[in-house]
């Protein structure tokens, strides 16, 4: 366990005061309940788990309210967390302090359908909201991987998004408002107190200063959200190319010939590799260095003339292509990209998937070059990976992939990590494009906005005087 | 075969919270540390000698149900009950034990002596493990002495002069929601063969049927039923006289020498049934059975035995919804719903098979149970060790149950169909919903069938 303890221990008083607030059974103390809070997704938490000195489990604004107040009353940090999927160490504690768990707090208050608008408490699961839209034909779009397990409160304090960003945007695009308890525990609701407005531009738009602000600026009590119609079908069409500069040009082509794919995704030769190992009935081609798999969504004569124009734009490039239109054919198609992130561990026998250098971000001209050059800084540094992502917006998610008793491994994985930062922002890219900073990338924070850096510590030190909530995040002061 | 052992299976967690949905503790009380990912750490912990052995730790394991659903959600098969199971069986190792300083595990008996907790349980699970379940004749014994405690008015009396009240709450219950004991002479060995019902068609199959031990005892309606059902259905069953207990409460209780030897006995006597399949009627031992090649990874000639073995296990709906050919059934236009087994459907990985059966029966409603995913809280003998915990699961579960305003809930697992019977009962609706094994539900469908094409 690292030593996170740079302040007093906790006084029993705010045991006791907590215990008021919260009820005995959601405040915790045992050693064994910090154990299991000391950790998010990020390799960086496996190397150093941190623990916090209480957790308490949140079933309303008022509670939260009344915790952060007294945090700040004894100075104490607090950690919001929703289900803790993050790979940025994003929801663990720096320095002991109070873990605040919200994903209880995961009713879905209002589905306000006629008005395409939902809303609900942070800790609704992604995957639930939708499956409780789909009876009224609407869903909530973006879709990171972890749909099936992240909380919406947690999406939107990341403003996270998926493979269909490259149509449907971002969580962003989808916050009409939101309730919020400020670092001094005071509460406010941003977008208009009362409004069921669709569209305002009614004052400072103080909800998409919370968004992707990572717990810093506030906990997110209620988000009332924008909702748009279910797609009824899509199809499919995966192609493979014998070089990535075909594969980019293939991309670009797409885009020129007024086509907008609900995604497109890319998987490297060790991607392929990797999910024929685990599929093998798949039987993707391997000679080529890589494959792309586009998605169209609408209706569903829509549908199957896009996937016919497609095909013939990729032709020209493409040295295999498979289609569909048909929902159980594409569901095969897509089980390729759908299986990679898990099947990118198979490429070193007894080895484990490294979450680092894994969500950098670049302009899609530039996307060959990227992958060619963090292949060669994996083979300077004698680690395999596979790289995949969504290059409808130029995000590459790469996997390298590591025994955990090698420390010779252990540590050149983690000079890879930064090299790929670095590599992303010398590409005229970011370090991070759907995962967040959290801990893991605050050391690049200064390099890639320089004094920008300094308005958003001033911001911080005027919503947060006492510095207490989330401390030691996004480059921000411990 | 599992591909890790659950030491190895336990480093292959990358904490993604994938389990985080479909665990029942954490769907209650929502701390981490009731949830699969955290006893995932715990055992960790533990088992790396990071913490020591002490009461804490032992508490927070023991509230684990090992029901498998957290393993079936995991994308990399983390194995969370087999790596609970072997934390569990280190820190009873460590009680026992004095001489912790060969062990990774260490004692710490500062809060509450966890020695002393440990001894009055353990007799009682040795006596009841060793001389009763694994011991047809004992196992007999004991059914006849329930029986006469029913019959003989003794149970009458007991709840008359409320003795039970000396009793925990959950035992009380239970005891009221016991299933009726068929007298001694209606639970004589089943016919060692069975020929299919309608001679005139192709077997289906030749099939052995796993009677159990518990199952047999105090459910035999059930196993006469399923015999039944399987050779109404097509095929031509072997009940194999020297089976014995299937070994999953031993197993489940650190007693893997005793699993061992109940496993080889099974073997050998399925072995010589020389049947297609082996069927069960309880997902609880069928898990237990297509997992029997585990005990036998250093021990070559017995694991290829152990794998012809579990390849044949299947459970009775899965089997008839598959390979059999259903009679004429009728319903009687009652709502019905289903609440899975999790070892059937997360072990097993029989999703639905008897939920589609009953759906075949004309003049029924099959209605779909919300969150059928979560265990009911049986779970073995879960709801006495941890009373509370289950009450809030069967609370919950039976809400669910309610909204469905069904007239039927069908179960496909005696540990099930006990808690579900439970629920209903502590809800006071045993006029308003009947709890059913599916087998006796279909089998009762196929005789209403018969008695009106006669009439």
């Amino acid at each position: 366990m690292t030593e996170t303890m740079a302040r007093p221990p906790l006084d029993k008083k705010v045991i006791t005061r907590l215990t008021e607030i919260f009820g005995e059974e959601r405040v915790l103390t045992n050693n064994t309940d910090m154990i299991t809070y000391s950790y998010d997704a990020s390799f960086e938490t496996q190397l150093n788990p941190r623990k916090p000195e209480v957790a308490v489990i949140a079933l309303s604004t008022e509670e939260v309210s009344e915790c952060v107040k007294l945090a700040n009353e004894y100075k104490i940090p607090i950690y919001p967390r929703g289900a803790a999927t993050g790979q940025t160490g994003g929801a663990v504690s720096t320095k002991g302090g109070i873990m605040i768990d919200l994903s209880k707090m995961n009713r879905i208050l209002d589905i306000d359908h006629r008005n395409m608008q939902v809303m609900i408490e942070p800790g609704v699961v992604q995957n639930d909201l939708n499956e409780a839209l789909k009876p009224y034909g609407l869903r909530f779009p973006p879709d990171p991987g972890s749909a099936n397990m992240c909380t919406v409160g947690g999406m939107v304090s990341n403003n996270s998004s998926g493979l269909r960003a490259v149509k449907y945007g971002v969580t962003r695009h989808y916050v009409l408002g939101m309730e919020v308890v400020l670092p001094t525990g005071d509460v406010i609701v941003t977008g208009g107190a009362h409004s069921k407005a669709l569209k305002s531009v009614s004052g400072y738009d103080l909800a998409h200063l919370m968004i992707g602000s990572e717990g810093t600026l506030g906990i997110v009590t209620r988000l009332r959200l924008k909702l748009l119609p279910l797609p009824v079908t899509r199809g499919i069409v995966l192609c493979s190319f014998k070089e990535l500069e075909d594969a980019g040009a293939a991309v670009n082509a797409v885009f020129s010939s007024g086509l907008q794919p609900s995604a497109i995704e890319i998987m490297d030769f060790n991607c392929t590799k990797a999910v024929n190992m685990m599929k093998p009935e798949l039987n993707l081609p391997i000679d080529n260095e890589a494959i792309l798999v586009f998605e169209v969504d609408g209706a569903k004569e829509e549908v199957s003339s896009q996937v016919t124009r497609l095909k013939k734009v990729v032709e020209k490039y493409a040295s295999y292509i498979k289609f569909s239109d048909e929902p159980e054919e594409c569901e095969k198609l897509w089980q390729a990209r759908k299986l990679v992130g898990a099947a990118v561990g198979l490429l070193k026998p007894g080895g484990f998937r490294v979450y680092g250098g894994e969500d950098i971000c670049v302009p899609i001209s530039r996307l060959p070059e990227t992958l060619r050059e963090i292949h060669n800084i994996a083979d300077r540094y004698g680690i395999v990976c596979g790289i995949y992502g969504h290059v409808g917006d130029g995000n590459l998610h790469t996997g390298p992939v590591v025994n955990s008793n090698n420390e010779v491994e252990m540590e050149n994985v983690q000079k890879m990590i930064d090299d790929i930062h670095d590599l992303a922002i010398k590409m005229e890219g970011t370090t991070t494009a759907e995962h967040g900073v959290g801990i893991v990338r605050a050391k690049y924070m200064d390099v890639e906005h320089g004094p920008a850096m300094e308005i958003m510590r001033a911001i911080k030190k005027t919503l947060d005087p006492n510095n207490i909530l989330n401390p030691g995040k996004m480059a921000l002061p411990n | 075969m599992k591909l890790l052992t659950p030491e190895q299976s336990m480093y292959t967690c990358v904490r993604c919270g994938a389990c985080r949905g479909v665990c029942p503790t954490l769907n209650i009380t929502g701390r981490e540390a009731d949830g699969p990912r955290g006893r995932v750490l715990m055992a960790r912990a533990l088992l790396e000698g990071t913490i020591s052995v002490n009461q804490e730790i032992k508490d927070q394991l023991d509230r684990c149900l090992l029901c498998s659903a957290c393993v079936d959600a995991c994308p990399m098969d983390v194995q969370v009950p087999d790596i609970v199971m072997v934390a569990k069986e280190q820190i009873a190792a460590a009680v026992e034990m004095d001489s912790f300083h060969e062990r990774s595990v260490k004692l710490d008996t500062s809060q509450v002596d966890i020695k002393k907790q440990a001894k009055p349980v353990r007799n009682v699970k040795d006596f009841l493990f060793d001389k009763v379940l694994a011991d047809q004749k004992n196992l007999n014994k004991v059914g006849n002495l329930l029986w006469m405690y029913q019959k003989s008015g003794l149970q009458k009396v007991t709840r008359a002069i409320g003795i039970m009240k000396f009793f925990p709450e959950q035992m009380q219950q239970m005891e009221r929601i016991m299933p009726e004991i068929l007298p001694p002479s209606k639970r004589k060995h089943h016919p060692e063969f069975t020929p299919r019902a309608n001679d005139k068609r192709d077997s289906r199959g030749r099939v052995a049927f796993f009677q159990g031990c518990l199952m047999d005892m105090m459910f035999r309606e059930t196993n006469d039923n399923s015999i039944k059902l399987l050779s109404k259905t097509g095929f031509d069953v072997v009940t194999p006289k020297a089976q014995v207990c299937c070994g999953a409460l031993h197993h489940h209780s650190g007693k893997t020498e005793k699993s061992i030897e109940l496993a080889k006995a099974n073997i050998i006597a399925f072995e010589e049934a020389k049947v297609d399949y082996i069927i069960t009627n309880a997902g609880g031992c069928g898990a237990a059975l297509v997992e029997y090649e585990e005990f036998f990874r250093d021990d070559p000639v017995w694991l290829e035995r152990a794998k012809g073995f579990s390849s044949k296990i299947r459970d009775i709906s899965e089997i008839v919804h598959e390979k059999g050919e259903m009679p004429a059934t009728v319903g009687r236009g009652e709502r019905v719903t289903y609440q899975p087994s999790c070892h059937l459907q997360y072990v097993m990985k029989v999703k639905d098979a008897p939920a589609k059966l009953v759906k075949t029966v004309p003049n029924v409603e099959y209605v779909e149970l919300p969150d059928k995913k979560y265990c009911c809280g049986s779970a073995g003998i879960y709801n006495m060790l941890q009373p509370e915990l289950a009450n809030e699961i069967l609370d919950k579960k039976m809400e669910k149950v309610k909204e469905t305003d069904s007239a039927v809930l069908i179960t496909a697992n005696p540990g099930c169909y006990l808690q579900m019977k439970l629920g209903v009962h502590k809800e006071g609706m045993e006029k308003v919903i009947e709890t059913k094994h599916v087998v006796d539900y279909l089998v009762e469908s196929i005789d209403r069938a018969e008695s009106k094409s006669l009439s």
